[in-house]
């Protein structure tokens, strides 16, 4: 699949990272994926409909999501279960997919993109799949820990 | 929520497991979630948007989602819970969205749906759309699931 999908996700995500968290991203890798992947621990999950059908994921480590939830609110959390870890993740997931739809819609009239609920799902040993989706994975270095940004979209549908 | 807005999906659920081979499945219970933790190890998450924004998700144990993946398939035995049976399961929630889609269409509201995704893993503590989560068992002759629906 084209790139072109998930360089406004990366975009808003730095930005976001940098002006909310003040996390700065040193470097990010980019890595195609199939139509799954293994998640560090902790992934929040957009879904989109409109022009383009898919999925945006936020994944990370349990200890870099207690270290951003802590960021936002300013308490210290002792396991990435708490509810609180679990909404900050939701909300950030929230802003950046809203930001990266915005431009989007904002670059290709029509396009017209909506966004799902967040949802948030943490445990051990997490594996993602999406079936008819291709996904292109972005990996991005942060003082918190590595984040993965990853955006399917269904094929066929460009 | 309205609960106009969930016996479409009862009904979509019903009928497509049924057209599938399911015959013996059953609503068995209806709960209200509070709490965030998933016991079930596999779940297949779809979301809606338009008239209805929110997702849907179907919670089972993996040994259920390989029984239904070998009903689907006219009782092939599927004994890993591999590429196959995921596949099976996604396609299964998909078309358990699409009708439950097309149900909600009859009493006028109009929503959309994104495409499924599978989520397999332990111990797994899950929050869906930050909203109260209605959760809906079903049992038949493969195992039970819930449903699990949360919108906003």
């Amino acid at each position: 699949m084209a790139t072109i999908h998930i360089v406004p996700f990366v975009r808003a995500s730095v930005s976001i990272f940098r002006d909310m968290l003040d996390l700065e991203v040193r470097s990010g890798e980019t890595e195609e994926e199939g139509d799954s992947f293994v998640s560090r621990g902790f992934t929040v999950i957009v879904g989109f409909t409109g022009g383009w059908k898919g999925r945006f994921f936020l994944d990370m480590g349990g200890e870099t999501a207690m270290h951003i939830a802590s960021s936002l609110t300013g308490e210290s959390y002792s396991t990435f279960a708490e509810e609180e870890v679990l909404l900050s993740g939701a909300e950030l997931g929230n802003i950046i997919s809203g930001n990266a739809i915005t431009d989007i819609n904002n670059n290709n009239p029509g396009l017209n993109l909506r966004l799902t609920p967040p949802s948030v799902f943490a445990g051990e040993d997490l594996s993602m799949f999406n079936v008819r989706l291709s996904s292109c994975s972005v990996l991005l270095q942060t003082d918190a820990g590595l984040v993965k940004i990853n955006v399917a979209v269904e094929e066929g549908n460009k | 929520m309205d609960i106009k807005y969930i016996n479409p999906f009862i009904n979509g659920l019903l009928n497509v497991c049924k057209m599938l081979g399911m015959q013996e499945l059953k609503r068995t219970g209806l709960s209200k979630s509070e709490k965030l933790q998933t016991e079930h190890d596999v779940n297949i998450i779809i979301g809606l948007v338009g008239g209805l924004k929110g997702n849907v998700v179907l919670s089972m144990h993996e040994a259920t989602a390989c029984h239904i993946a070998s009903t689907m398939m006219g009782g092939m035995p599927v004994p890993q819970f591999d590429l196959m049976p995921k596949s099976a399961i996604c396609e299964l929630a998909n078309m358990v969205a699409g009708n439950s889609v097309s149900n909600l269409q009859e009493i006028g509201s109009l929503v959309d749906i994104t495409p499924p995704t599978l989520i397999s893993g332990k111990n797994m503590v899950s929050m869906i759309s930050m909203v109260e989560t209605l959760v809906i068992q079903f049992s038949g002759a493969e195992g039970s699931f819930d449903l699990n629906i949360a919108l906003e």
